[in-house]
């Protein structure tokens, strides 16, 4: 059974098991999300906007007739890529910013791949956006007008295949940027080969061991249960906008550079979004403009809003990788190597964070020990779905071909690998081996069973049982955050102790307001504020909010509390310089604790602080905060996922009966949420390992399951028994020093299934999903 | 319900200008062609027209239980029926439920160690409470296999599966223990 986590230090409220503060609000559905308000209800004059879809893996728009369709009632707006308002629009991209701080066009973070044009002719995968985008009565009527419209196409010859659009001849995809389909160097993601560090070459010659090996990672989707939503309404010259994107200072921003439009013109408003998993990584997204560009045609709201065929717009980055390790037989590592080769689809979007940043960042807080180090990638346009961010964004691909290679070496060293694991892997500013990665190493191979289960569970008929594990580092320490700028909060406190905070994030699901509120009030311990004292504020608006911290790098549990603290500290300052003159004292004279205000010398003399604040003119004392994350260069904490799996060789079926998910936050911050998000991971990392995958027809790049029939997302059925265990070895900066888990969580998932596979059925599969089909091909029997 | 003609008979039925039902517990009359269509899906006359908006369309095909509603105490998809279906019958979204409803307390308080809370986004969570409210009704002490047979239309993607079965629990723990 699982063992509650306890905290290394002792804290009133974080750290805590306890419901959410919107846990009621969600219960009773009374938590609104933009498909809620976006309504007719509320908007009686609302129109919907559908846009028509590709019908072809590559094609040019040659002309439209839109008699038929300008002629059915109820259509109120058509828009074309040859009207004046689309035409003028810049070339853009759905990867402006790595999602956490806002930037301007000509900051933007891909500024090589500018690929994507607002409504364009040109259409690069089956679905993409093209040309057209109709407001109607109806969602009916918007559909049956795009059916009206004939589309002269120009049919232009695709590709799917990485490998083969690289190949001399292939079509291309965008040959104003790329002449091989081969996403050209840029100054954010490096050269092809990213990362050169001593010599590996030699290295691998003079290792007395070498192992390679290869993984396929696949596009797998996101699948947030609500669908991209926006409405866009114009007061005059101000442009209001509704959506569900998690970053609306940033949206703010698109539209603004977008459309031309100040800053003041524009209002961005976000509450509660039906989950992120990196699906909102593309906020910047051309619908909201010609959205908005349709609501200014034709005069009222208007209302777009993905099908959940439609919502399948971008993946995970599928990822086909090499990776070879040399070492001394002792088991010291002297050379890694890894090369990627990434499916792009039809447009760059944040292919070279998955392939290229993401890696980079890896390299350099786990194989700082190891002197030879090579990276390299390639990200490769063709004409499928664009591959962008998802949980684990780059990360996860990696982490499937490092595991494979540690246990390939540990095996031909005849090590354990979780020793050989512990003896080579860790950031630079330490020695090894480092201590928060042997801690969640030794503690899972204590829960899953390691030493009894591992090379030593018996068959049972055509079952074979085995275990694996797959470890990584963290990613979210608060120096990796610096790129966001300066984080906002205010407190408000009112004269009767309660208290108004404005954090202000997009909660996704992840459970950050709870976290903040658990900041606050511990952070406000010397008031003796409890969190049914604190009112966070759920909607973004950015007419009225600070700058919302961005809601992903899973780091806004901690990265508002951290700020929380100053806040709190000058908010003390306040509250004494008003008590002073009410109590005749000197403010330096006073002290508070636990809402006890007093002076120093005399402890026992002092009053309750509502009593001292329910005076006077009864304003509340307000702070505001805005200040970077801590820059302090602290490591990173380590992360491990073991499985048990029981595979069975006569129907090729891999059941996984058991995962150990493992995280050292450095101090969790709120442990109910923290295990809501190692247990829910786990979705889609069972998903992504044994059943999701998007499959295509070969012969026309139409893809065949953007449905979640046939694109199968574990239910409560499939799932296997899960023990969360959260650990507190490392420490970051700051009064908490923690870092975010809810993206890792599932990042090890697949590669300690297919370890664990192989140490079942004693062969190795290098591709996931792990279908019947792949483990029989693999045994031999078809 | 409308009335099916008999057969041998040649008499056109009635034709209808009304669809009748009760929605959380109050009648509503719905004129067709005005307020619903026949191609009107339940979901959307609930939501759209009604405005109950807690009431959640994810897939609109019948995979993922979001839309899940009570048609008179059984759980059903509102995306896949049609609003004129419901001619007749009861149907509780909901904002049907009380707040202090047995079922929404255990989802909103789930946060027993070990298995996370029973919601994350919320937006799979009314197509799970009322989908565990008519197990709970139906069968008041269900085992946690019975539970996962009966949850597993539903889909959370943010994956709080083990929540949910440890509020189903809670909730049947409390519903049998007043009933008692």
């Amino acid at each position: 059974m699982t063992t509650p986590f306890k905290p290394r230090r002792a804290r009133r409220f974080i750290g805590g098991y306890r419901p959410r503060i919107d846990g009621l609000e969600k219960a009773t559905g009374r938590a609104l999300y933009a498909d809620d308000v976006a309504t007719k209800h509320r908007f009686p004059d609302m129109l919907y906007a559908k846009v028509l879809r590709s019908p072809h893996a590559h094609a040019r728009i040659r002309g439209l007739d839109l008699s038929a369709a300008e002629a059915l009632p109820g259509v109120k707006g058509i828009l074309t890529y040859e009207d004046p308002e689309v035409a003028r629009l810049r070339p853009t991209s759905a990867g402006w910013t790595d999602g956490v701080d806002t930037v301007s066009y000509d900051r933007m973070m891909w500024k090589r791949y500018c690929d994507r044009r607002v409504l364009s002719d040109h259409v690069c995968w089956v679905g993409d956006e093209a040309g057209v985008v109709v407001a109607a009565e109806s969602e009916a009527i918007a559909e049956e007008a795009l059916r009206l419209i004939t589309v002269d196409w120009e049919v232009l010859p695709f590709v799917l295949d990485p490998f083969e659009a690289m190949r001399p001849g292939a079509p291309l995809v965008h040959p104003e940027i790329s002449a091989d389909n081969i996403l050209p160097a840029d100054p954010v993601g490096g050269a092809d080969v990213f990362l050169d560090k001593g010599d590996v070459d030699r290295a691998f010659r003079d290792a007395d061991v070498v192992v390679e090996g290869t993984s396929v990672y696949h596009n797998a989707n996101q699948g947030t249960l609500e669908n991209w939503c926006c409405l866009a309404k114009w007061d005059d010259d101000v442009l209001s906008v509704w959506s569900n994107s998690y970053e609306a200072d940033q949206t703010r921003m698109h539209i603004s550079q977008m459309l031309e439009l100040p800053l003041h013109r524009v209002r961005v408003i976000c509450n509660y979004v039906g989950g992120q998993f990196g699906r909102n990584d593309t906020g910047d997204q051309p619908f909201f403009l010609f959205t908005a560009l349709l609501a200014k045609r034709t005069g009222r709201p208007v209302k777009f809003k993905h099908t959940r065929r439609e919502a399948f717009h971008d993946s995970r980055q599928p990822a086909i990788y090499t990776g070879k390790l040399g070492a001394r037989s002792d088991g010291t590592i002297t050379a890694a190597y890894f090369k990627a080769i990434g499916n792009t689809g039809a447009y760059a979007d944040h292919s070279m964070f998955a392939l290229k940043f993401a890696p980079a960042e890896v390299a350099e807080v786990c194989f700082a020990h190891i002197p030879n180090v090579k990276l390299e990638a390639y990200g490769v346009y063709t004409n499928k779905l664009p591959a962008c961010m998802m949980r684990g964004v780059g990360n996860s691909q990696l982490n499937l071909v490092l595991g494979h290679v540690v246990d390939l070496l540990a095996d031909r060293l005849e090590m354990d690998p979780i020793d050989l694991a512990v003896k080579n892997f860790g950031h630079e500013w330490e020695t090894l081996p480092d201590e928060s990665l042997a801690a969640v190493l030794h503690e899972g191979a204590r829960r899953i069973g390691w030493n009894e289960k591992r090379r030593k569970m018996a068959p049972e008929g055509a079952l074979r049982r085995g275990v694996g594990f797959s470890f990584h580092p963290g990613w979210h320490a608060e120096w990796q955050e610096l790129r966001r700028g300066q984080i906002q909060v205010a407190m408000r406190l009112n004269p009767d102790g309660t208290v108004a905070l404005e954090a202000p994030t997009v909660e996704t699901g992840p459970g950050s307001n709870t976290c903040n509120v658990l900041g606050c009030a511990e952070a406000l311990g010397y008031l003796g504020i409890r969190p049914e004292d604190v009112k966070w504020i759920s909607t973004v608006d950015t007419d009225k909010s600070l700058k919302d911290t961005v809601q992903t790098d899973s780091a806004v549990s901690f990265l508002q509390s951290e700020v929380m603290a100053d806040a709190a500290r000058e908010l003390k300052q306040k509250v004494l310089a008003v008590a002073a003159p009410r109590l005749g004292v000197e403010p330096d004279d006073l002290d508070i604790i636990d809402g006890h205000i007093f002076p120093k010398d005399s402890p026992d003399q002092g009053v309750d602080f509502r009593e001292v604040l329910w005076q006077g003119d009864l304003v509340p004392i307000a702070v505001l905060v805005s200040r970077k994350p801590a820059a302090e260069r602290t490591g990173v904490p380590y992360l491990a996922t073991f499985a048990e799996v029981e595979v069975d060789t006569s129907t090729g079926q891999v059941r996984v009966t058991k995962l150990v998910v493992l995280n050292d936050c450095g101090t969790v911050m709120y442990a109910s949420g923290a295990e809501a998000q190692q247990i829910g991971g786990q979705c889609a990392g069972i998903g992504e390992s044994l059943t999701e995958e998007i499959v295509y027809d070969a012969a026309t790049g139409v893809p065949l399951n953007f449905n979640w029939i046939d694109y199968k997302i574990p239910t409560m059925a499939d799932m296997p028994d899960i023990e969360p265990v959260l650990l507190e070895v490392w420490r970051g900066a700051g009064e908490y020093g923690a870092c975010g888990i809810g993206e890792s969580v599932l990042t090890c998932t697949p590669r300690a299934i297919l370890n664990a596979v192989h140490d079942a059925i004693g062969v190795r599969i290098d591709e996931i999903p792990v279908t019947p089909e792949k483990v029989l091909r693999a045994l031999g029997e078809i | 319900m409308a009335r099916k003609p008999r057969r041998g008979r040649t008499a056109v039925p009635t034709p209808r200008t009304a669809v009748r039902l009760r929605v959380n517990g109050a009648w509503r009359e719905l004129v067709l062609g005005r307020d619903v269509e026949p191609s009107m899906t339940l979901a959307y006359l609930l939501k759209e027209r009604l405005g109950l908006t807690g009431l959640k369309v994810s897939c609109d095909e019948g995979a993922c239980g979001a839309c899940t509603v009570l048609l008179d105490g059984r759980a059903v998809l509102s995306c896949m029926m049609l609003a004129v279906e419901a001619d007749g019958h009861e149907v509780v979204t909901i904002e049907g439920l009380p707040p202090d409803d047995p079922v929404v307390e255990a989802f909103a308080r789930q946060c027993e160690p070990g298995h996370g809370t029973a919601l994350q986004c919320g937006y799979c969570t009314p197509g799970f409470v009322l989908t565990a409210r008519a197990l709970l009704d139906d069968n008041p002490r269900p085992t946690v296999a019975e539970i996962k047979e009966a949850l597993s239309g539903n889909l959370c993607r943010c994956g709080c599966y083990s929540g949910i079965v440890q509020a189903v629990v809670h909730a049947s723990e409390r519903i049998e223990g007043g009933a008692r």
